[in-house]
């Protein structure tokens, strides 16, 4: 058997089993629960980058591909995008210590790859000409790593939503006391979207330059270019909103989720639209 | 044959105890209680004294005066009648007892914490004395163990149980750590006095008092170290609180939704916790509507404070029966031990 499919199986058992603790340490005070989805995590994500170097491996053995990234099928890039969620999920653990937001954001990395196993084809292809070029190691990445922290962003913004709502009532429950304040987790939602903004933009710029190169314009309206501009937008309005206006929490917090929308359809819809970005006919 | 732990107690506490019988035991001092006992022949005593409770452990009764000379020792001391207010256990009870004391079960504030350090100290205290010996080592330490092991597994410290620890609790929900808070307090009655209190020792960035009589303010704006305010320079000091504690006689609101609406303009979108503890109410009730405002009355905490005591209480019990069952294990681990124990000692005899 594969073992680069045996071990993206283990993966996705390690982050699936992860994300359950962290569900249940969100209702139960047991530290050891938090420690476990950490290590869990861990270890799916070693698995996860081993897997990814099977592939790699594999991908190479195609001598148009040698040194370009496998991320040219749907499969690869949902991959990735799991990859960069945990990645960036043990970013913000490691400066907040957050553990309790595992539960908002790891069920996104158990999602991504669970995608790619039962929906997505692994198969290996050789890349068509246009695909390859030294760009497509960088702008697929630049941008799913935004994915990725608009992913987190998103995870925070639901506790932001439930605490307010637990506060509002006036009848918190345990959860309120568990989850990390209004004000820390506004603040959080809103460094996450400030970092991952200018990625995004970077992202979308560099796949211009790209494809001046290989088709001779900057932009053509094709349709994931068309939806990254709109996530675009939303999020500059999102940041315009905070900066200018002083909008923040529940109403702010509604914004980046259009955005994460966008986010969802720019990555996984267009590619049933989009004639120059679909990974599923790997065009 | 009945083998016993090789423990018994003499003690008075808060439940058994008047106040006055109590202090006068705790002026004894403790240094001088060990000297008498140690005169009259005890060899292992442990004495607990605390602002609630007068407790002394005595181990290996077999070879000491026994708890019913401890006590009258104690009177003597004293100066005074004391059997009649005073428990006297042994064995397991007395076993049972320590761990319920300091598992905080025993305690006036059911689940405090204090009372471990208190424990720990006065076995220190004993040993560095020279007054403890193999019982009430291996007593104290399992004491000690079994008390952190129920509040772990039980939720009986967690839950704030006063209306001023609980909106404080609350502040640090909304505001997480309230070092960039700044807290306004209108009124100077006993409420705004306990919430002072408790969010002073939160270290908040500010705390300013108003109050309609300009000396009351100063003069309890002096005790935390806080900013008095003039009464008409409330409402423009009401723009820079995050957390307003109302609870002045007023017969009318005198935080208006008006007030509250013009000043969330200006906090662009910072949150607001108002705290209205008076009655009748000193903020309109509609300002919880808005935006980023966030108005608990009393009632409101108060049910908050229902149900903490509530959880708590369940968690009692559970409390009281996990001290029971390793009171229970411990005296059948000991019986065991001691029993050994005490073979060595004829083995050695016989030699």
């Amino acid at each position: 058997m594969n073992p680069e499919i045996v071990l993206i199986k283990g993966t996705f058992a390690f982050y699936s089993v992860a994300a359950l603790l962290a569900l249940c340490y969100l209702f139960s005070k047991q530290e050891r629960l938090s420690l476990w989805m950490l290590r869990l995590m861990g270890i799916g994500l070693a698995l996860h980058l081993a897997s990814f170097g099977f592939r790699l491996h594999a991908f190479w053995q195609i001598p148009e591909n040698r040194f370009f990234l496998p991320i040219n099928s749907f499969f690869g890039a949902l991959s990735y995008l799991a990859l960069a969620v945990a990645a960036v999920f043990f970013v913000i653990e490691r400066e907040y210590r957050l553990g309790i937001l595992g539960a908002f954001v790891l069920p996104w990395t158990a999602i991504g790859v669970g995608a790619a196993v039962i929906f997505a084809d692994p198969a290996i292809a050789g890349l068509v000409p246009a695909l390859q070029s030294y760009w497509i190691n960088i702008h697929p990445m630049v941008l799913m790593t935004a994915y990725a922290a608009f992913g987190n962003a998103f995870g925070v913004g639901l506790a932001l939503l439930i605490q307010e709502h637990q506060i509002k009532s006036r009848k918190p429950s345990e959860l309120c006391y568990r989850l990390p304040s209004i004000e820390d987790l506004d603040n959080l939602n809103y460094k996450i979207i400030v970092a991952a903004f200018p990625t995004l933009t970077v992202g979308i710029l560099m796949g211009g330059v790209w494809a001046y190169n290989a088709w001779g314009r900057f932009w053509g309206w094709d349709a994931k270019e068309t939806w990254s501009l709109i996530t675009a937008l939303i999020y500059a309005g999102y940041l315009h909103m905070r900066f200018v206006k002083g909008l923040r929490g529940r109403k702010a917090v509604y914004v980046s989720m259009v955005g994460f929308a966008s986010v969802l359809f720019t990555f996984v819809g267009v590619n049933f639209l989009s004639e120059l970005h679909g990974y599923l006919s790997n065009e | 044959m009945n083998e016993m732990i090789p423990v018994e107690l003499v003690g008075f506490s808060h439940r058994s105890a008047s106040s006055r019988a109590r202090e006068r035991l705790a002026a004894l001092g403790v240094e001088s209680v060990y000297a008498r006992l140690r005169s009259v022949g005890f060899e292992e005593a442990v004495v607990l004294a605390t602002c609630n409770r007068f407790e002394v452990y005595l181990g290996r009764p077999e070879s000491s005066p026994g708890a019913r000379r401890a006590l009258s020792e104690l009177e003597d001391m004293a100066g005074s009648e004391l059997a009649e207010q005073a428990y006297l256990f042994s064995g397991p009870r007395a076993v049972r007892h320590l761990f319920e004391v300091a598992a905080g079960l025993d305690s006036l504030v059911v689940g405090e914490t204090e009372i471990m350090g208190q424990v720990k100290g006065a076995y220190e205290a004993a040993r560095a004395l020279g007054m403890t010996g193999r019982t009430s080592n291996v007593l104290f330490q399992r004491a000690l163990f079994v008390g952190k092991k129920v509040r772990n597994d039980t939720k009986i410290s967690a839950g704030q149980t006063s209306v001023a620890s609980v909106a404080v609790q609350l502040a640090h929900r909304i505001f997480g750590d309230l070092s960039q808070s700044s807290v306004l307090i209108l009124g100077a009655g006993a409420m705004a006095e306990l919430t002072a209190t408790h969010l002073s020792s939160s270290k908040v960035m500010r705390l300013s008092i108003a109050n309609r009589t300009w000396e009351r303010a100063v003069e309890l704006a002096g005790r935390f170290s806080a900013r008095p305010l003039r009464w008409e320079d409330f409402p423009s000091a009401l723009v820079e609180a995050d957390i307003v504690v109302a609870s002045t006689g007023s017969p009318e609101p005198i935080v208006t939704r008006a007030m509250v609406v013009e000043l969330m303009r200006r906090r662009s979108g910072r949150s607001l916790f108002l705290i209205d503890i008076a009655m009748p109410r000193d903020v309109e009730e509609s300002v919880h509507g808005l935006e980023h405002v966030y108005l608990y009355r009393l009632e409101d905490l108060e049910g908050i404070v229902a149900d903490n005591l509530r959880n708590r209480g369940g968690e009692v019990e559970r409390a009281r029966a996990l001290v029971h069952e390793k009171a229970a294990e411990f005296c059948a681990g000991d019986r065991r031990e001691f029993a050994g124990q005490a073979a060595e000692l004829r083995h050695s005899e016989a030699l």
